[in-house]
């Protein structure tokens, strides 16, 4: 304990926090974790009055340690498959109770891309008052690091190791957000954990809606990723910063916003930082640096789809969005 | 947490804090405060990071009140330091760098404007007194340092006025209002000014170690060094620095139609513009070159830079890599003088010396030759101290080499640049020792850390920022005795000080309690005991190190736990 340093103690000044945080210290996740910052945001800009159905996966498990809970708020878990039937019961139930709260449901890429799509479907299809909220680490990482639709092309995981035959993943990344959008909801967004103003912009924006709403957040995972924990915010920052990850707003199914990038970087500098990418970077192979120019290829790609590339300098583009202020304005 | 178990599938509620994930760290997190650049090279001692940082929260008196702590005349150096902090500033090496030099004349203007007390309590009556000889900037950076330290002070100067060779300083470039006012408000705040007294003809070096419990002298080198070409001089012979004195006093100057000046520091340049700006056709012959920013060199003139581009703008022609050969006399006045170039080359023994290229002379028709080859010290009444030097051997406190507790700073010392800035330094380095001698202290031992470096900040958080320009007059506008710069208005000041990196300092940014994924970083409401604004919760800190990484000033570091 430092509390020598200020006049109060540690938990007299842990109570008196400017901010209101959905999950408490104490949590399980590792060290770095992407994910429990972005789920602590989430909550940050919801306020209390919300309630949570999870989905099974790390945030379920490490906010949850039997008989621990990190969650303060009302929180229910559900299965992989049933995130959005819970969240729509949740909701439907507070509706026959006369109540305004607001139901957020939490899920994982695997939840979300795969396993809860149906379910997801279903509750975008029928209306309900609910934001998803997909945390995109990119693998079944709970599991211990499995692909999932969402794994990137080329990343390796325990179950797309490189090889002889492959160069990790073969497929590509499920575009989500299109296909959510395609139900024709009235909000359907990106962020990334190296934006936490703009994490929140969006939430606000979809808490103000009446309707299904969805929010995927990039969210790096030290161990699966392969990189420094230390790192998580570099990291999910390049992800940006080349294009790979496009942080983009649609309504109805139709672009309205976009983060534009300054200076775009070459993908090398993103994926030379995490383990899941070492194999291309064997000078020796010529698969490896076919994969690097088809990755590259495909930020490209964004950022012509998306219209990313910023004219000069913006201070809301991806150089800009995470400016500092003393005092700490910027976060507001 | 006294856990009941059930039957059924649930607990009674608790929550996570009941398990401390700090017992998983191998590092912690922890702050430290890191010298800015600006800090490490400024002769004078400030910390313009600690003083900016005041004034972006918009406490400019408080600011003020931290920058004279340290330096009691930033309106002064604000005008006339050639500003090593600036060359030193991290954000040279993003944008531009910080314009501490206008931030630091605006917090100097703005005590000045709105009256604001020196901060220093009265020294008690039976204080020890301590005697400074001479009113320039070193004897008044120590007066104030003395009496900061508790002490009483009298300071003696041999003329009517305080501000020593800053009187020197033509107008356009120091107003000696500026002078006046600054120097006037710091002798207000208790420091006794014996005006007319002169060492060695009112009062005796022994008296004053007699009667007081220190000295600091600050003599300064008010006599020009004598000049003269093969033995010649003209009989009208006028020195740069009596002119420049001359000039300054009476506002008015001998009678010429053009002059060639030799020598290339500050009096060379001063007095250049001076003459020039009376309609004299002004040359400029120094045996050394014209400094290029992009490639410093030893040779290089000493005056400041900006000082000899404002000269060369306003149409003084500077003759670099020459020097006289011969004087052009019809009788004893000057008619011109012969010139031929020079460079300075190394020997057979690699040692440098000036050669002068037969075949390259001309003659520039001139009717006065001013020599500013630089003063020396006038060491009546303190010979035996000098012991034949032309400048005081002191040891890095100040202390006179052999003497008896007496002490020196200025530009009367050895190696010193001659600069205002240098001089402060020199007088609070003497006072703190003179201090602690008096008081049987222990002095702390110098700082010496090294600066923070660039690679250590977080660009990612910062964004490019034009930086403030002081208003300076058109050529054609420079006359009489106009200041040529003028001051940052209040705007542009906070504006400049918003764009300090607060280099291994705590921005206040929130960035470390933002970025969190643990929630063990917690905001304070005022400044903790570290001096930041924020305290780590070692009991759910995992060491990850997030907040190192994004610190945008580098003032946290990872550490192995104890």
């Amino acid at each position: 304990m430092n509390s020598k340093n200020v006049p109060v103690t540690i938990e007299e000044l842990r109570r008196k926090q400017p901010r209101f945080e959905g999950i408490e210290s104490g949590h399980r996740a590792c060290l770095g974790c992407g994910e429990a910052l972005a789920a602590r945001l989430v909550t940050e800009a919801s306020g209390p009055d919300v309630m949570i159905a999870n989905a099974t996966g790390c945030l379920e498990i490490f906010t949850t340690p039997w008989p621990e809970s990190s969650w303060r708020l009302p929180w229910m878990h559900s299965l992989f498959e049933n995130t959005g039937a819970i969240a729509a019961g949740m909701e439907s139930a507070l509706k026959a109770q006369g109540k305004n709260t607001k139901v957020l449901a939490f899920g994982g890429d695997g939840a979300t891309f795969d396993i809860g799509f149906q379910a997801l479907s279903g509750m975008l299809e029928r209306g309900h008052n609910v934001l998803y909220v997909c945390f995109d680490n990119e693998a079944y990482m709970n599991t211990g690091i499995q692909r999932s639709s969402s794994t990137p092309h080329a990343a390796m995981t325990t179950t797309s190791p490189p090889g002889s035959e492959r160069m990790g993943k073969r497929h590509l990344k499920k575009d989500i957000l299109s296909i959510v959008a395609a139900h024709h909801i009235p909000y359907a967004a990106t962020s990334s954990v190296a934006y936490p103003s703009d994490i929140r912009m969006k939430v606000r924006r979809a808490m103000e809606i009446e309707g299904p709403t969805f929010l995927q957040i990039h969210s790096p995972c030290p161990l699966g990723w392969g990189h420094d924990g230390a790192d998580s915010i570099k990291v999910a920052r390049l992800a940006v910063q080349t294009g790979l990850f496009p942080i983009i707003e649609l309504e109805r199914s139709v672009l309205i916003g976009s983060m534009p990038i300054r200076h775009p970087k070459p993908v090398i500098d993103y994926l030379g930082l995490q383990q899941r990418f070492r194999h291309l970077f064997n000078k020796k192979d010529s698969r490896a640096i076919e994969e690097l120019v088809h990755i590259q290829a495909l930020a490209d790609h964004n950022i012509k789809h998306y219209n990313l590339r910023g004219e000069g300098v913006d201070t809301m583009d991806s150089d800009g969005a995470d400016t500092v202020r003393r005092g700490g304005m910027r976060w507001a | 947490m006294n856990i009941k178990l059930t039957r059924g599938g649930f607990a009674y509620p608790g929550t996570t804090r009941d398990y401390k994930t700090g017992t998983w760290r191998i590092q912690r997190p922890e702050h430290e405060h890191r010298r800015a650049p600006c800090h490490a090279v400024c002769p004078a001692g400030e910390d313009p990071q600690a003083y900016i940082a005041l004034l972006d929260m918009g406490k400019a008196r408080e600011a003020w009140e931290a920058l004279v702590s340290v330096n009691p005349l930033p309106a002064i150096t604000g005008r006339v330091c050639p500003h090593p902090c600036e060359s030193g500033c991290n954000r040279g090496q993003y944008d531009e760098p910080l314009a501490i030099h206008s931030i630091e004349r605006y917090l100097g203007d703005q005590a000045i404007e709105n009256n604001w007390d020196y901060p220093v309590t009265a020294p008690v009556a039976n204080a020890p007194h301590v005697a400074v000889v001479g009113a320039g900037p070193a004897g008044l950076s120590a007066a104030w340092h003395l009496l900061r330290q508790g002490l009483q002070v009298t300071v003696f100067d041999e003329v009517s006025e305080a501000g020593g060779t800053l009187f020197t300083i033509p107008d356009n470039r120091l107003p000696r209002e500026i002078v006046r006012k600054e120097v006037g408000r710091l002798l207000h705040a208790g420091i006794h000014f014996e005006a007319n007294h002169k060492l060695g003809r009112n009062f005796y070096l022994s008296e004053l170690q007699q009667n007081y419990a220190g000295v600091f002298l600050a003599p300064g080198i008010m006599k020009s060094r004598e000049w003269n070409i093969d033995g010649v001089t003209p009989r009208d012979l006028h020195e740069g620095l009596h002119l420049l004195k001359q000039w300054s006093d009476v506002a008015s100057l001998p009678e010429m139609k053009s002059a060639a000046i030799i020598g290339g520091g500050n009096t060379a340049i001063d007095i250049a513009r001076v003459l020039n700006r009376n309609g004299v056709d002004t040359h400029i012959v120094i045996h050394s070159s014209l400094p290029d920013p992009e490639h410093p060199s030893e040779d290089d003139m000493r005056a400041i830079p900006r000082e000899i581009e404002q000269a060369l703008e306003e149409g003084v022609r500077i003759h670099d890599h020459h020097g006289i050969k011969r004087l052009i006399l019809r009788g004893e006045k000057v008619t011109g003088v012969e010139i031929v170039r020079m460079r300075k080359l190394p020997d057979d023994n690699g040692r440098l010396h000036r050669v002068a290229f037969e075949g390259t002379e001309s003659i520039l028709h001139v009717d006065q030759v001013i020599p500013a080859i630089g003063q020396v010290i006038d060491s009546v009444g303190m010979e035996h101290l000098l012991a034949g030097r032309s400048s005081f051997k002191v040891d890095e406190r100040g202390q006179i080499a052999g003497s008896d507790n007496i002490y020196a700073g200025g530009d009367a010392i050895e190696g010193n640049s001659g600069t205002v800035t240098e001089a402060v330094g020199n007088g609070r380095v003497a006072a703190e020792a003179i201090a602690a001698r008096l008081k049987q202290q222990e002095l702390p031992a110098f700082n010496t850390s090294k600066a923070i470096t660039y690679d250590s900040l977080n660009m990612n958080y910062f964004e490019p920022a034009a930086r403030a320009v002081q208003f300076i007059l058109p050529v054609a506008e420079r006359v009489g005795e106009v200041e040529i710069e003028s001051g940052l208005s209040p705007q542009q000041a906070a504006k400049e000080a918003n764009r300090c990196f607060a280099c291994g300092n705590c921005l206040t940014c929130d960035n470390c309690w933002t970025l969190c994924p643990d929630s063990a970083v917690l905001k304070t409401n005022d400044i903790a005991l570290d001096g930041s604004f924020y305290v780590f919760d070692y009991d759910y800190c995992k060491g990850c190190g997030l907040c190192a990484t994004e610190c945008p000033s580098g003032y946290i570091l990872m550490r192995n736990d104890p």
